[in-house]
């Protein structure tokens, strides 16, 4: 059998390889609501899976036909999910490489990420991807795999679902993994999803366990190193904030930070309004209430006005003790060196 | 200053109830390109959107200058993000600039949604072969929200899903294939839709029947066994055998649960052949997924995002009532600070993500977690002070519609996610789904009576939901019903249909569907009154 990621034609009806499977028809039902006008050669395909699928017949040459389909409907999760129970039926049989399939897992992941590249908002192909890595239990090459698609797409969730799976599956939270998430907020500081995982490798994967020393410092410094960079960019405030509250470190220790870009009587010098948002928990906590609701204020008629009601209603909470997201009686009596 | 002079006139009408200790800074004039902006300090309080006593009027109207002109702090530094977001929000302000604010065309919207339903689909759209039900639910959800009598589609609904009813229990995406969650879910919801069209009018006994006709062929002991099968020992759902886990597929199984009637005896398992409750763990998964951002992601670790955190609060709103399931399971201040960050200026719209564009679907997602929120912070706050209290609304509707009717609406009708994208059926149920989030005000009542068999559904509080016309005030003066926005909505025209807050199907629909499960239970010995071959 010919490699079938190739454009050739399969005539399923003259195939020897077909006559023994009976295609069935698609039942739409009676004057069925928008019904699809399909190209001949879907309804022919489709008719033989039905057909493959009522006998369960896992031979080789579903692994053309389920291709076939997905050439032309890469979001068909039954197809999916019957070319890998064909996938591990033939290498039960010791026949995935064989003569008559002339396939290897290897070949497979090659064609998948293909297929990925056309079709960059598919749920099923990472979790095909994943099914298959899980059973190989080698996540080799798998990183570089996932760097390729965020060349194209750096914030593509199915990719970065399935890179946080190979990353706890295989235990990867190493410096390479850190690195590649330095790379990323390198080229693009704002790439939210880096952020995401970078938090997930560093703290979040600990669950309630108290990170390692020193970690929380060098996060805090990454953080605010990148705000530094780009004082309006709002993921490494959510970022250094919420390494703060993993480090039961009170956000009023941030006070000297914010205050160079939101100096609160200088108003024209005021330069991320992430700054301004912080400063009115930090001085809702510190008792100065005045200066809390200016920053509020500044936000909702100046810096961040279609957030106008969510300002005002954080004002009604000043000194009421429930406007500070940090967990502040927890905090440390010891303010960490940031 | 004449701007400021006019600005307080026709405030005085409306009585827009501002403090007084909240001086604003509003922009004066508006801007030509490139000119820096100019501020003024305005002693009254009010800002520029108040300015306006409506959106919608006969004589032009100053565009607010939040939507003419670019956020006041951009970063030097330029990255792929900020340049995307700049192009996006230039293009976007093109749009927005517009004197008087279109109306909903509902017309060439109906067109573009009843076409596929009545012409049928091109091949173009094999794309979409394993999401048949979805596209039935997102035409008829769309089409019900601009006031269609959708039941007209009730009997080839039923005869278009039958099909696709797996034979060992569930819903595929088209004949033949594997059941998947969401199938069941866009299935269900449709036939709750067109059979509560088709029988609203009518007297209970043909009422039944018509629910007899549109549910009774579903096989609920298989498919509940079904979703046994996908319901994962952490808590979670996979979306179907073999695939993939996320939060979506908890809220479809909750959903399709909620909505069939199960009651708490069936959901209980079998432990001598151990069977785990199947709720169990459930709501400790999804608030396992509230992430360092204070959002809700797929699954626990993923990045927050309103699509998710939508079915995560929705479903811990189908097992609570809204205050005691968002605040006791979330971190409530730093979800709804995420939320907020969602809404963007110039654009109006919301974003999905954090450093992401504004999409016209998040109308429905974020705007939905904000109905939810809304009610749970309101009850918070009334149970509170000893005097009846609101805190009003927590984001900007009128950004948002201005958003929807300026940006999203195809001149060839349907919906789209922003200008230069081509419409399409899911973003048009969800752009109008969003729109009726902004135009109506839903709260928990707790005083809702359940029927015996309800009151033994765990989904029960998914039937307290009701719905205003009129947003609270933001204080404790008018209370629930106080119309602070009713100027929102001169043009009743352009109202779309209220729905249920968590179902996302219309308001009322969810009743009527009890009411014939609730026959269902009592006389499941009896043969179901179908008459004639409706949906044969």
């Amino acid at each position: 059998m010919a490699s079938y990621d190739s454009d050739e034609e399969i005539d399923y009806s003259t195939d020897p390889d077909w006559s023994h499977i009976t295609p069935l028809p698609q039942d739409d039902g009676e004057n069925p609501l928008a019904q699809i006008a399909y190209h001949p050669d879907y309804v022919v395909a489709m008719s033989y899976l039905r057909g493959v699928m009522a006998v369960n017949d896992h031979s080789p040459q579903v692994l053309k036909l389920t291709a076939d389909i997905i050439g032309m409907n890469a979001a068909h999760y039954t197809v999916w999910g019957y070319r890998f129970k064909t996938l591990m039926a033939l290498e039960a049989s010791n026949s995935l490489e064989g003569e008559k399939a002339n396939w290897s897992w290897r070949k497979e992941l090659d064609w998948v990420q293909s297929i990925a590249k056309q079709y960059e908002k598919n749920y099923q192909i990472w979790h095909h991807r994943q099914l298959i890595i899980d059973h190989l239990n080698d996540p080799t090459g798998e990183r570089e795999r996932t760097n390729e698609m965020f060349a194209s797409d750096s914030k593509n969730y199915h990719v970065w679902t399935y890179r946080q799976w190979l990353v706890k599956r295989f235990s990867l939270f190493d410096k390479e993994e850190l690195d590649t998430m330095e790379l990323l907020l390198k080229e693009d500081v704002r790439n939210n999803s880096a952020w995401n995982h970078r938090y997930f490798i560093t703290l979040g994967r600990l669950g309630i366990e108290s990170p390692p020393e020193g970690v929380i410092d060098r996060e805090v410094k990454f953080a605010k190193d990148a705000i530094l960079t780009a004082p309006q960019n709002p993921s490494p405030w959510n970022y250094l904030k919420a390494v703060l509250r993993k480090g039961n470190i009170n956000v009023v220790s941030l006070v000297d930070f914010c205050g160079q870009f939101a100096p609160i009587d200088s108003e024209d010098d005021i330069s991320s309004s992430h700054a301004l948002d912080v400063l009115s928990e930090i001085y809702d906590q510190t008792g100065d209430l005045g200066k809390a609701e200016q920053a509020l204020m500044l936000l909702a008629a100046k810096y961040d006005p279609v957030r106008k009601n969510y300002w005002r209603y954080r004002k009604r909470l000043l000194g009421s003790g429930e406007s500070v997201p940090v967990a502040s009686e927890k905090a440390p009596a010891v303010h960490a060196t940031v | 200053m004449s701007y400021q002079r006019r600005a307080v006139k026709s405030k005085a009408k409306r009585k827009v109830a501002f403090p007084k200790d909240w001086p604003t800074m509003v922009q004066v004039e508006p801007l030509e390109e490139g000119e820096q902006p100019r501020w003024a300090t305005q002693a009254d309080g009010a800002t520029d959107e108040d300015s306006h006593p409506s959106l919608y009027q006969t004589a032009p109207e100053r565009v607010p200058a939040m939507h003419l002109n670019l956020p006041f702090i951009l970063d030097d530094l330029k990255t792929e993000t900020s340049q995307k977001q700049l192009q996006t929000a230039r293009n976007i302000m093109r749009s927005l600039d517009q004197p008087f604010l279109p109306p909903l065309d509902k017309a060439t919207h109906i067109e573009f949604l009843l076409n596929p339903l009545d012409e049928g689909l091109s091949g173009g759209f094999v794309g979409l072969d394993a999401s048949r039900p979805w596209l039935l639910y997102w035409c008829i959800n769309a089409l019900s929200l601009l006031g269609e009598d959708v039941g007209l589609y009730n009997d080839r609904a039923i005869s278009s899903l039958k099909p696709l009813q797996h034979p060992g229990g569930g819903f595929g995406g088209g004949n033949g294939q594997a059941p998947h969650v969401a199938a069941a879910y866009a299935s269900v919801l449709t036939l709750a839709i067109t059979s509560y069209y088709a029988s609203k009018e009518l007297p209970e006994n043909e009422r039944l029947t018509v629910y007899a006709n549109a549910f009774a062929w579903i096989d609920r002991g298989k498919l509940l066994q079904w979703i046994r099968k996908i319901k994962l020992p952490n808590g979670g759902f996979k979306v179907n055998e073999g695939g993939e886990e996320d939060v979506r597929a908890g809220y479809c199984a909750l959903v399709v649960m909620a909505l069939l009637g199960y009651d708490e005896d069936d959901l209980k398992g079998d432990p001598s052949i151990g069977e785990l409750p199947l709720l169990d763990g459930v709501t400790e998964y999804f608030k396992s997924c509230q992430t360092w951002e204070g959002g809700i992601g797929a699954k626990p670790h993923a990045e927050a995002h309103g699509g998710y955190a939508f079915c995560v609060l929705a479903a811990l709103c189908l097992l609570d009532d809204p205050e005691k399931a968002l605040s006791r399971n979330l971190d409530l201040n730093r979800l709804v600070s995420w939320l907020s960050a969602r809404q963007y200026a110039p654009e109006g719209g919301f974003s999905g993500r954090t450093n992401k564009l504004v999409d016209g679907c998040y109308s429905t997602w974020v705007g939905g977690c904000w109905s939810l929120v809304e009610a749970a912070a309101n009850s918070i706050e009334s149970s509170r002070k000893s005097v009846k209290m609101n805190i009003g609304d927590l984001w900007s509707r009128k950004a948002l519609i201005r958003y929807i009717l300026t940006c999203c609406q195809g001149p060839h009708g349907g919906l789209r996610d922003k200008p230069g994208i081509r419409p399409d059926y899911y973003h048009s149920n969800y752009v109008l789904l969003g729109l009726s989030a902004a135009q109506h005000y839903y709260y928990y009542d707790s005083t809702s009576v359940h029927s015996p068999v309800l009151a033994k559904s765990p989904f029960r509080h998914g039937h307290c939901w009701k719905s205003s016309n009129n947003i609270p005030k933001p204080s404790g003066g008018g209370g629930i019903g106080g119309g602070w926005l009713e100027g929102l909505l001169s043009d009743e025209n352009d109202r779309v249909g209220v729905q249920h807050p968590l179902f996302n199907i219309p308001l009322g629909a969810e009743s009527h569907l009890q009411g014939w499960w609730e026959w269902y239970n009592d006389v499941s010995d009896v043969e179901p009154p179908l008459k004639g071959n409706v949906a044969e």
